[in-house]
């Protein structure tokens, strides 16, 4: 474990890192070496999806595209794909901490990710019903906060994605 | 001039060397190439989709494709350009690297089926744009898109990992490497 303060370099998390580097599931997938470059892909793939799907709502709400269609319409056509591609990541995302405990938990940029994760993925539900609730009266424009939180929620993922290759960079990112 | 001193021009230039030596560039040009290059294969995928008829033929192609397009190539120049700044960097490691070149080549494939698409199949999208079943070779080009693309993403998450020590391991060696 590197020399760190907080939360991310206390004992406890330190402890359980070495635990699980220590398990047959963390040795399994250490393995064979193209074990973790290929969760690493279909982890960057589904982050693809995750991220252009959300950015339709997004776009759709901010009456920039598919404005043929209702909103309720497109959150339909790209929220199960969002959801699908989130589960995906999620078993992928733990596979890789399993494997190598150490490399994510000793840095700032996977519990800033985490963090975000958090946020991202329950502030997506709320809009989601949150556009539902705002479709009853089938305003032509959305209201400013509804407008707000998808700027907010594009840059949570955004940020994301920035903190998933920081995880790599971490001092150089952080000093 | 010969490439091996174009190779060398490059990792000599500028931008090359302010890769090499600012600490942050690397990974924020890197997580920039990474979250463009998502964006490039998401919107594809949505018009790849259509090509297969998913959800449905009920939006038009046409628009499916205009209106998609204009965000995948705002997100390919970004990632073609940070790609190319992090080639600069290191230019020597990525041409002899076969992840490098097999992606390359995946990518050359998905130009030359979009180019194939557009220039043959798409001219006579009047008659399947829609509400009525996609044509083959409209298909095909959607289902050849996907599998090129996430091979572009698969090769290029397999570069970080061999670039730079594409050689054999004597046996018995442990090298421990540190990603």
């Amino acid at each position: 474990m590197q020399e760190s303060i907080g939360l991310y370099g206390s004992a406890a998390v330190s402890g359980f890192a070495d635990w699980l580097q220590g398990t047959s599931a963390s040795g399994a997938i250490k393995s064979v070496s193209w074990i973790i470059p290929l969760i690493q892909s279909v982890h960057i793939v589904m982050i693809g999806v995750v991220f252009v799907s959300c950015l339709m709502i997004v776009l759709r709400v901010l009456g920039v595209m598919r404005t043929d269609e209702p909103v309720e319409a497109v959150w339909r056509r790209f929220a199960p794909w969002l959801w699908s591609a989130l589960a995906v990541m999620a078993a992928t995302g733990i596979t890789l901490v399993v494997g190598e405990p150490e490399r994510e938990f000793g840095t700032v940029s996977f519990w800033m990710k985490m963090l975000l994760v958090a946020i991202g993925v329950s502030g997506t539900a709320l809009y989601g019903r949150s556009l539902k609730a705002a479709a009853v009266g089938a305003p032509a424009e959305f209201p400013v906060s509804v407008r707000a939180a998808s700027i907010l929620i594009v840059i949570v993922w955004l940020a994301v994605i920035f903190l998933g290759r920081a995880i790599a960079y971490d001092k150089q990112v952080w000093g | 001039m010969d490439f091996p001193s174009l190779i060398q021009s490059i990792e000599a230039s500028a931008p090359a060397q302010w890769m090499r030596t600012s600490l942050a560039a690397m990974p924020v040009v890197e997580a920039i190439h990474v979250l463009a290059g998502a964006t490039v294969f998401g919107t594809i995928l949505i018009v790849d989709l259509r090509l297969l008829g998913f959800p449905d033929t009920r939006r038009p192609v046409t628009r499916v494709c205009s209106e998609m397009l204009r965000l995948t190539w705002i997100a390919f120049a970004v990632s073609l350009t940070a790609g190319a700044l992090m080639f600069a960097a290191n230019a020597h490691t990525y041409v002899g690297n076969t992840a490098f070149r097999l992606k390359m080549l995946a990518l050359l494939g998905a130009g030359v089926n979009m180019a194939l698409f557009h220039g043959i199949t798409f001219r006579k999208v009047g008659a399947w744009d829609q509400n009525a079943p996609v044509p083959r070779a409209a298909r095909i080009a959607g289902a050849a898109s996907i599998l090129l693309w996430v091979a572009v993403i698969f090769l290029a998450r397999w570069i970080g990992f061999t670039k730079g020590y594409d050689f054999k391991i004597p046996p018995h060696t442990h090298i421990d490497f540190q990603f």
